[in-house]
């Protein structure tokens, strides 16, 4: 706990939180929604394809959408940190960030299994998997699940009162 | 005119509900505003990187099919986004950041039309895996992801530039 007020207070958290700066809480949370755009986005026109919505579009070359969606994953995790440092202490102790970090964690997953279940040589690419589909259900439920958390979270902590710049 | 449907609309039971009538109408619908958002960008964002020539392997036509759902997404922003409208009109209604963010919205609605007015749709339809749009067609989807994320933009200051929550 002493660590978390520490990282609360140090001049990084103090700045995010507190300078009025354009480039401070205002950026990072800016940049936050769009790496959300960017996996949550992807992810969801993926698994649409995979559940047989748009048949005609071919797998394999989904394929190269998802290095994309891990610069959106890492675009997220580190706006995501700095977020968290501005509010450590109430962050951390919240189950309702936990069970955010847990789904992410979760959603994580089910994309690198279904991109393994995607483009394993053996799979002809087209005719998709029971696994496949049912990963596929399980990444749409986890990103809402967990955009639901995440903009609950934004209740919590000291940041919730930002409000106008000057 | 604006002004008027503002007062209207602050007298309406939804603006009641939003205001905090129904707690959880507000939290609800910032949830359902970004899911909207990540099917709209997701979709269209897919659509434009392909025309710019990313992933190439997917024919258009069938990519197209994914449309509706990026509509789907568009409609689920702009019914939440008219439920943030009524619970507070007048935090918006002279909010310079908040009209930068419905401008944004009608060029992008713009772009739209003139991909299907001048027929670029249809042209675009016919490209095939592995081969390029016309040049127009990479403008039309580079202006796309630009207005797109410029609306997420403005939509992110509206706290922090705008004053309004």
């Amino acid at each position: 706990m002493n660590l978390l007020r520490a990282i609360e207070a140090s001049n990084f958290s103090v700045w995010v939180r507190e300078s009025g700066s354009i480039w401070s809480y205002p950026t990072i949370i800016f940049f936050h929604s769009v790496g959300l755009a960017i996996i949550v986005g992807l992810s969801t026109a993926i698994d649409l394809r995979v559940l047989g919505f748009a048949p005609g579009v071919p797998v394999a070359p989904l394929e190269k959408l998802f290095p994309i969606m891990w610069v959106g994953f890492w675009v997220n995790a580190v706006s995501g940190l700095f977020l968290a440092m501005a509010d450590a202490p109430a962050m951390v102790t919240s189950w309702l960030f936990l069970l955010k970090m847990a789904i992410i964690g979760l959603a994580v997953i089910t994309m690198a299994s279904l991109k393994r279940e995607l483009f394993r040589p053996t799979t002809s690419g087209d005719a998709l998997s029971r696994a496949a589909k049912a990963l596929a259900v399980m990444s749409l439920l986890l990103w809402t699940g967990a955009i639901a958390a995440g903009r609950l979270t934004a209740y919590l902590g000291p940041s919730a009162e930002i409000k106008g710049l000057n | 005119m604006v002004r008027s449907l503002s007062i209207w609309l602050h007298g309406t039971s939804l603006s009641w509900a939003a205001r905090g009538g129904v707690p959880w109408l507000w939290p609800l619908c910032e949830t359902l505003h970004f899911i909207g958002m990540a099917m709209l960008i997701g979709i269209v964002g897919l659509l434009d990187l392909r025309m710019l020539g990313l992933v190439k392997g997917v024919p258009l036509r069938p990519l197209q099919r994914l449309i509706p759902w990026g509509v789907a997404g568009f409609v689920i922003n702009l019914l939440t986004g008219i439920t943030f409208y009524a619970g507070d009109p007048f935090q918006y209604l002279d909010n310079t950041v908040f009209w930068l963010k419905m401008g944004f919205i009608a060029l992008a609605g713009v772009n739209v039309l003139l991909f299907y007015a001048t027929g670029l749709s249809r042209r675009v339809d016919e490209v095939g895996a592995a081969e390029e749009v016309p040049r127009a067609a990479r403008a039309v989807a580079a202006a796309s992801l630009l207005l797109w994320f410029g609306v997420m933009y403005w939509g992110r200051m509206l706290p922090f530039l705008g004053g309004a929550f």
